[in-house]
């Protein structure tokens, strides 16, 4: 299966397992080595504490030059993150660069969830509620996550 | 880059954003019938009949289902508007995966769209064109 792989690949995945990001998990897929099984945990001091939550991460074919494709699987309450699980964030699209890494954005998809965005929102109804009311919102992000992300 | 098969749920992502943004001259459009479904399994379309047919002017409406297998195996497509045609079951609008050529030969490069856009044009086939239509504004 990984005849033809890109080098880089096969190094970042391995890198990936054995110096994981704290709180970060990326597991290459057996069918599918450009497939990722991605778990981050809440960061604390976030309203997603405690929470895991599950994500897909996928390296399409002309990858680094292109971003990797990157969604939540567990539903999150958050401005940059849409029902689908869609995020909204600069270097999954035009801020990529191919010296970023999969490490990077799974670190900085950590970092929206300490520091969301809502004035570049994708849940617009999510970041309404983060600007007129950011306590509620923040409480309702925090029961979000207990619903949704179970803990360990 | 041969091989490389993008994954289920970024391909349905993809089909999904270009639905939104509209398909052509507006005469086939889809989406998920549920926007909060994360499975994207269930999704509505319309086609709109082809002119210089009995179609013409009329919407129909149907639901396509996506299943894990997706693209690799092909949706299951059904109409919602009754519709007269001959790969169309008449009892309950399934599209009879035997006799409709673009999912008995399915490949996985198909879209969604493709399967609408070629729905489309057997509405308008010499054979299709002139079948005598039910009511408009019936379900099965």
């Amino acid at each position: 299966m990984s005849a033809g792989l890109p080098k880089r690949i096969l190094k970042e995945a391995e890198r990936l397992q054995v110096d994981a990001p704290e709180g970060i998990q990326a597991i290459p897929s057996e069918e599918d080595i450009r497939y990722f099984d991605v778990s981050i945990q809440g960061p604390d001091g976030s309203p997603f504490e405690k929470g895991i939550f599950k994500l897909e991460l996928w390296l399409p074919s002309s990858y680094p030059m292109e971003p990797p494709k990157v969604r939540f699987l567990t539903k999150i309450y958050h401005p940059n993150i849409d029902k689908l699980g869609r995020i909204c964030l600069d270097i999954l699209k035009d801020k990529w660069s191919p010296a970023l890494q999969i490490r990077t954005v799974l670190l900085s998809i950590q970092a929206l969830l300490s520091s969301p965005n809502p004035d570049d929102p994708l849940a617009n109804d999510v970041a309404e509620h983060y600007k007129t009311d950011e306590q509620a919102a923040k409480a309702v992000s925090k029961e979000w996550t207990a619903l949704y992300a179970e803990s360990l | 880059m041969a091989g490389i098969k993008t994954p289920r749920n970024f391909r349905l992502l993809e089909e999904l954003e270009k639905g939104e943004k509209g398909i052509g001259d507006g005469s086939i459009s889809y989406g998920l019938s549920d926007s909060d479904d994360i499975s994207m399994t269930n999704w509505n379309a319309t086609i709109i009949g082809p002119g210089h047919s009995t179609h013409e002017n009329r919407i129909y409406t149907l639901s396509v289902e996506c299943q894990k297998e997706y693209p690799t195996k092909p949706p299951l497509l059904k109409f919602i508007s009754k519709i007269n045609l001959p790969f169309v079951n008449s009892a309950n609008g399934e599209i009879d995966v035997n006799k409709f050529n673009t999912i008995k030969q399915w490949k996985d490069s198909y879209t969604i769209e493709k399967v609408l856009l070629d729905l489309r044009k057997e509405m308008a086939a010499p054979d299709n064109r002139k079948l005598p239509q039910p009511k408009e504004g019936e379900y099965f």
